[in-house]
């Protein structure tokens, strides 16, 4: 733990789910029957990710929502929680009579195979970026492991000179050699297990799963490439 | 048997700021058990299990009132969307009671149910008459919960995830 300086406020680091909570049991909720055997259990609702998009939203409208925000998206995993939180950002920014213009850009990166983290980061995506110049730019990533793709992104986009650049990662994993740089909106902390659903994918199944759940055994092996 | 989704006795719910609440409760809430997005996932699983249940019956919905007003409305939203999307449809009429049996936070004995099998919340309590719904959202404490129209005199209905009542708050807004 270092050492937080007397005074600071420190921001809320998201809602944390422990290590040992098994998730819900699936049967509760609606999901796609052609998954039924492949997931163990719920470990995030849809609807409690929307709830907490709101929270998320709100902070972000209230501290860089002005004027224009340049919204980055990590594809793929990032897509459902960049449409989805851009859309509460809009929603809540047009209840304020707040003059607020978002636009998103795209970036691809690769960097799984079946549920390993590989070496290799490829950044397909605009090469120029400069219209993000003077302005506030917002880096959308559904999950942080390793920290690795949030710097790489963090530096290629300083290149282009931004006013001010945040990073909203949905899940923050807890794992032993975690980043050491947090995103500044987190939604959950979780804990160290291979999820799927809300666009995140293995091996590109899962994506149309709406709910954040564990893996089973069979689905592993049934997807497996 | 019914499934249900069960909140545990000990749990503490979650932080009031990481969630969206009116400004005018922040203080009087000691934390959020049950987002409305997870009871809004939960109805529609229950939406699902109904229809599946009533084999294309004419399906007459009974709302408890004022309570039960949200759980109802969007229970019937799910069912009228699985409806609309496929072949085979139950037509649904509703209807409305109202019931009133609780002063301040104590219910008082003479509760009486008349029709409405589904509901979304069941208590864990010792004074409980043994009666078990068909079909069960969530089994929860026996804590005086608020929110998503579920009342404290009349207080909180406009809030849309389920809270737990603080003690300074269950005497700001006493009768």
């Amino acid at each position: 733990m270092t050492d937080r300086l007397v005074g600071c406020v420190q921001k809320e680091e998201g809602l944390v789910i422990p290590d040992d909570w098994p998730g819900y049991n699936l049967e509760l909720f609606n999901y796609p029957e052609h998954y039924r055997g492949d997931i163990e259990s719920v470990l995030i609702p849809h609807g409690v990710i929307m709830n907490r998009i709101e929270c998320l939203a709100r902070d972000i409208l209230e501290e860089i929502g002005h004027h224009t925000l340049m919204v980055l998206c990590v594809l793929k995993g990032g897509y459902k929680f960049c449409s989805d939180l851009v859309d509460s950002i809009k929603s809540q920014s047009r209840s304020t009579n707040r003059q607020l213009t978002t636009r998103v850009e795209f970036i691809r990166l690769k960097s799984y195979l079946n549920d390993r983290s590989t070496e290799d980061l490829h950044i397909i995506g605009p090469e120029d970026l400069s219209i993000f110049k003077g302005k506030n730019v917002l880096i959308v990533e559904a999950i942080v492991d390793t920290g690795k793709t949030m710097k790489a992104l963090l530096q290629h986009v300083k290149m282009f000179q931004p006013k001010a650049v945040k990073v909203a990662g949905l899940l923050v994993k807890r794992i032993p050699k975690g980043s050491e740089t947090l995103p500044d909106y987190v939604g959950f902390v979780i804990p160290n297990r291979f999820v799927v659903g809300y666009a995140l994918d293995y091996n590109e199944y899962f994506r149309d799963l709406n709910h954040i759940c564990v893996i089973s055994e069979t689905g592993k092996q049934k997807y497996k490439v | 048997m019914a499934s249900y989704l069960e909140i545990l006795d000990d749990d503490q719910g979650h932080e009031l700021s990481l969630f969206c609440v009116p400004k005018h409760y922040e203080e009087d809430l000691d934390s959020v058990i049950i987002p409305n997005g997870l009871i809004k996932d939960r109805t529609e699983r229950l939406a699902r299990d109904i229809v599946r249940d009533m084999g294309g019956h004419h399906i007459v919905a009974l709302c408890v009132l004022k309570g039960g007003y949200k759980f109802f409305a969007d229970l019937m939203d799910y069912i009228k969307a699985l409806n609309q999307n496929s072949d085979k449809s139950v037509p649904l009429t509703v209807d409305f009671i109202r019931l009133k049996s609780y002063s301040n936070d104590q219910s008082t004995n003479c509760v009486k149910v008349i029709g409405g099998d589904e509901f979304l919340l069941v208590k864990r309590t010792p004074r409980s008459s043994g009666y078990r719904p068909d079909y069960i959202g969530f089994e929860v404490p026996d804590k005086f919960l608020v929110g998503y129209a579920l009342d404290y005199n009349e207080y909180f209905r406009d809030l849309s995830h389920i809270c737990i009542l603080s003690d300074r708050a269950k005497e700001k807004y006493k009768v």
